[in-house]
């Protein structure tokens, strides 16, 4: 039972709703008014189909006094609020009327991909949209309410298709060709779509300079590409993103303040879109250099902009692993493309940093190559055969650098960069013959192999051809500069050699006449040369003691010690029917010299004759001249002169090996006799200091001159040595086996 | 120039390589020198005699290692000795002793002290390892029994068959460790 307060409590609420209803009106006439005025409301306000003719007929023909009359009663009533909601609900009623529409459209748009279907799906949302506003007079903040109801309706319906079809939509306004209304963004700003999809529209933005990039940049090195990009942003792009970004924007000043943020974000990822591209490239720019100093730039610029250096490095490291340091790539092929990377980088990357971590691999490949000094030495020396030499023949020619320590009393002092590992130096910008022959350790693998290529040029030097031993010595003045005068004075001393040989020669030859011309060397300055024991028989044998003993008239103090076989003999033969004329080796000089004496000789005669050569020399000298059909092979191993040419001559097998270059030892061949110092030192460690593991035989082999082999090269050392019973190695140390 | 640096240069006590610039200077040449002899005696092949630093990191000190010459009483046996060159080498002689107990006129069983005239006041800068190695060997074989230092030993010199007694009494094989 309600008690009496109840009652009256709720008769004066019910009074109250009454009286505000009904106004002062007299009876309930007040009541009757309102209550038409919400139904005139009401059905103003009620979302119609637009689909329908007849309901929008209806609304387009109502009274707009009649309604204004009936809100403002609403309003005064305060019932306004109860209205908006009643109104809000039933867009949600009605909202399956444009969930039809959308879906409508979609299959439309799906079946034929036109974009023109999404403009009329955008358009119609748009009349959707107009229709159920509420007037204008209601204020705004009934308006956001209708907006926020019908777009968070409209997002809740929206199909994942829908998304698909808008981005279409929005890279179709990127494309200058199609025409397109500009009240397209009006209609995505009413619709709430910009805001939605913010991401997506940006999105559609990347993806375009990406294309752009790509299609434009690609494999164009020559020229710097980023201007060019800068200009089409701003002629593109821009104009695009302004409806968007700086919409409302009253004049450029304030649209440029409303770009600058996304503006930036778009330079970006252009920047970071031809930097990914250029590294990707990397490699083929650096073949293409310098033709491709263009790209250079834009890569340095980039990188200053995008932090994309490691992967940069990571690149081209990887790029380098893949198609330079393979066996299959040739030594020159890889020091010069290692200096291109040097080049390159340096323009990118001053300070070198990035230099540092790319080259490291490379060097470290190359000081494992066997060829690596001959190849950077023949290319000094200008004897390569490609012709492209290394070093830029403008670049001056200066003394090799020193690694520098720091010097921190430079007011220019610079920090090394932060992205420069710990074992990071700083390398001043140097010369690339610096650079190369800081590959080793010393200059003096360097300057050895220099002496070697030049002992083997020199003596390759036949007649008196002093052009030549003058090029050879403005080889050596350059190089001078450059190892300094110290270094090269064994060359020197080579060079001195030839000319000394030449006067020496001329002062023999005018005592006596003679047909012998040798080039006479020091032997302590040159190179190890190949020894042989060939002793040269009949004729040429009197020919060198003649011209030793006139030789020691003029110089008492010294003895010639004749290398026979590093000559070269020009040979007339008298046979019976022809005469043959030609230059030949020294051992095929020596071989037919025999044959005067008597017409078939065994192999063995023959190779004691000339006091002992390998069977393979031997054989390879005698096949020459059965080749030429001078001699021939009977039986296996006995050799005949042909006195008269025989009809049926093979055809030769191959060229005369006249001109055969002289062997020298080459540095290979000298490791091994270094090895067997090293030997010395590990038998005298081993005596002393008893059983030692094999890190530790290393580093003592410190104390060895000119030790570099690694612990796996000095590991294997030790092992050939355990297979000769020299020592005895057991749980990783090694000991002397006696 | 170089004389005058050497003689400068502060007593065997700061051997330390990098204590001062000038040490190092000292030492750099001392170094040099040591280095040359050590590939002098590892291209040579004196039998009998070797020696080799002690380790990768001081080149002033070194084990030596010397075989008993034939035909003595002294032949079959192997002595470790030990030598420890001074900073001012090869200007002042290095001192060297034996490591493995050697019953000799000469050389103090205990203390391994080798009386020996080129150690001493003989010494000459002429003279390198080789020479020292190849003098102890020599020594072995005929000692100075003027001046001994082993008097035991000098006493039972001229008998063989005693003297091989109390050698044999002292000596200890070296071991292979390092």
């Amino acid at each position: 039972m309600a008690s009496a307060a109840l009652r009256s409590q709720v008769a004066a609420k019910w009074q109250e709703g009454f009286a505000r209803l009904n106004r002062t009106e007299p009876g309930i006439s007040g009541l009757i008014s309102f209550s038409q005025a919400w139904n005139i409301a009401a059905d103003y306000l009620h979302p119609r189909d637009i689909t329908d003719p007849l309901s929008a007929k209806a609304h387009g023909t109502a009274d707009m006094a009649l309604v204004k009359a009936a809100f403002d009663m609403i309003n005064r009533s305060r019932r306004l609020p109860v209205m908006l909601e009643t109104f809000l609900d039933s867009i949600c009623n009605q909202y399956y009327l444009i969930a039809r529409d959308i879906h409508r459209y979609l299959a439309q748009y799906e079946q034929s991909a036109d974009i023109g279907v999404m403009f009329r799906l955008i358009y119609r949302l748009v009349d959707w949209y107009r229709a159920w506003a509420p007037i204008e007079e209601l204020g705004p903040t009934i308006r956001a309410a209708y907006t926020l109801t019908f777009q968070t309706q409209l997002f809740s319906i929206l199909p994942p298709g829908f998304v698909r079809g808008f981005k279409a939509l929005c890279v179709s306004t990127l494309v200058p060709v199609v025409q397109i209304s500009p009240f397209i963004w009006d209609a995505f700003e009413t619709l709430g779509l910009t805001d939605r999809y913010e991401g997506l529209i940006a999105s559609v933005g990347y993806e375009r300079i990406e294309a752009y990039v790509h299609e434009t940049c690609t494999a164009k090195w020559d020229e710097p590409c980023l201007e060019r990009l800068r200009h089409w942003m701003s002629t593109q792009i821009v104009p695009w993103m302004l409806p968007m970004y700086a919409k409302g924007a009253l004049n450029t000043e304030e649209a440029r303040g409303m770009l600058q943020n996304v503006g930036s974000r778009f330079d970006f990822h252009m920047n970071k879109t031809l930097c990914d591209l250029r590294t990707s490239e990397i490699f083929d720019i650096i073949i293409d250099f310098p033709d491709s100093m263009g790209a250079l730039y834009d890569l340095k610029e980039c990188l200053q902009r995008v932090d994309q250096r490691s992967s940069l490095v990571q690149a081209l490291r990887k790029a380098n692993r893949k198609r330079l340091l393979h066996p299959g790539a040739d030594t020159k092929l890889i020091l010069s493309q290692y200096v291109a990377t040097i080049k390159c980088l340096r323009i990118i990357d001053p300070p070198g940093v990035l230099l540092f971590k790319v080259a490291d691999p490379i060097r470290r490949y190359l000081r494992e190559r066997p060829d690596t000094i001959r190849s950077i030495v023949a290319n000094l020396v200008g004897d390569d055969d490609s012709g492209d030499s290394l070093v830029d023949e403008n670049e001056p020619i200066q003394p090799l650098q020193q690694l520098e320590t720091e010097d921190y009393n430079d007011p220019n002092w610079d920090p090394e960069p932060i992205d420069a590992g710990p074992d990071f130096r700083t390398n001043k910008p140097s010369d690339v013959i610096s650079t190369l022959v800081s590959i080793y350790d010393s200059k003096d693998l360097f300057v050895k192999e220099l002496q070697v290529l030049l002992a083997q040029r020199l003596l390759a030097i036949t007649d008196d051809n002093s052009e030549k031993v003058e090029k050879e010595r403005r080889n050596i003045e350059i190089l001078k500069i450059r190892f300094g005068e110290a270094a090269l004075q064994v060359c020197e001393v080579m060079l001195k050699d030839m000319t000394d040989s030449k006067r020496i020669d001329g002062h023999v030859q005018s005592q006596k006449a003679s047909i012998v011309h040798p080039t006479i060397i020091s032997r302590h300055f040159w190179p190890s040369l190949e020894s042989s024991d060939i002793v040269m028989p009949g004729q040429f044998q009197a020919l060198q003691t003649e011209y030793a003993k006139e030789f020691s008239t003029f110089k008492p103090d010294k003895k010639l010690r004749w290398l026979p076989h590093l000559g070269t003999v020009h040979l007339e033969l008298q046979l019976e029917d022809r005469t043959i004329e030609m230059d030949v080796p020294p051992l095929e000089a020596a071989f037919i010299e025999l044959f005067s004496a008597k017409n078939v000789w065994t192999m063995d005669e023959l190779i004691s004759g000339v006091g002992g050569v390998d069977r393979v020399a031997a054989l390879k000298a005698l096949l020459t001249w059965v080749d030429l059909g001078v001699l021939k092979e009977d039986v296996e191993n006995t050799f005949r002169l042909l006195e008269v040419q025989e009809e049926a001559a093979p055809p030769p097998r191959s060229a005369p090996a006249a001109a055969e270059e002289p062997t020298v030892t080459a540095a290979q061949q000298q490791q091994a006799d270094q090895m067997r110092l090293y030997w010395k030192f590990i038998e005298g460690m081993l005596t002393n200091l008893g059983a030692l593991p094999l890190d530790r035989i290393q580093t003592m082999l410190r104390f060895a001159p000119g030790y570099d082999q690694t612990v796996e090269q000095l590991a294997g050392f030790m092992e050939a040595a355990r297979r000769e019973g020299l020592v005895v190695g057991r749980d990783g140390t090694w000991k002397l086996n006696r | 120039m170089e004389q005058l640096t050497t003689s400068l240069a502060p007593p065997r006590a700061n051997l330390k390589p990098s204590v001062t610039s000038s040490t190092q200077q000292v030492a750099g040449s001392v170094a040099k020198r040591l280095t040359n002899e050590l590939m002098t005696l590892m291209m040579s092949s004196s039998p009998g005699i070797s020696a080799f630093p002690k380790s990768d990191g001081n080149l002033f000190e070194w084990v030596g290692t010397i075989e008993g010459p034939s035909e003595t009483i002294y032949s079959g046996l192997t002595f470790r000795i030990s030598i420890s060159f001074p900073a001012n080498y090869p200007y002042v002689a290095p001192a060297i002793k034996f490591d493995t107990p050697c019953f000799h006129p000469n050389v103090d069983i205990n203390s391994g002290a080798i009386c020996l005239d080129i150690l001493q006041d003989k010494w000459s800068a002429v003279y390198s390892v080789q020479t020292i190695l190849l003098s102890l060997q020599s020594l072995l074989g005929e000692p100075n029994n003027a001046s001994p230092l082993n008097t035991d030993a000098a006493a039972v010199w001229d008998t063989p068959d005693a003297f091989r007694t109390q050698l044999m009494k002292h000596y200890q094989p070296i071991k292979d460790t390092a």
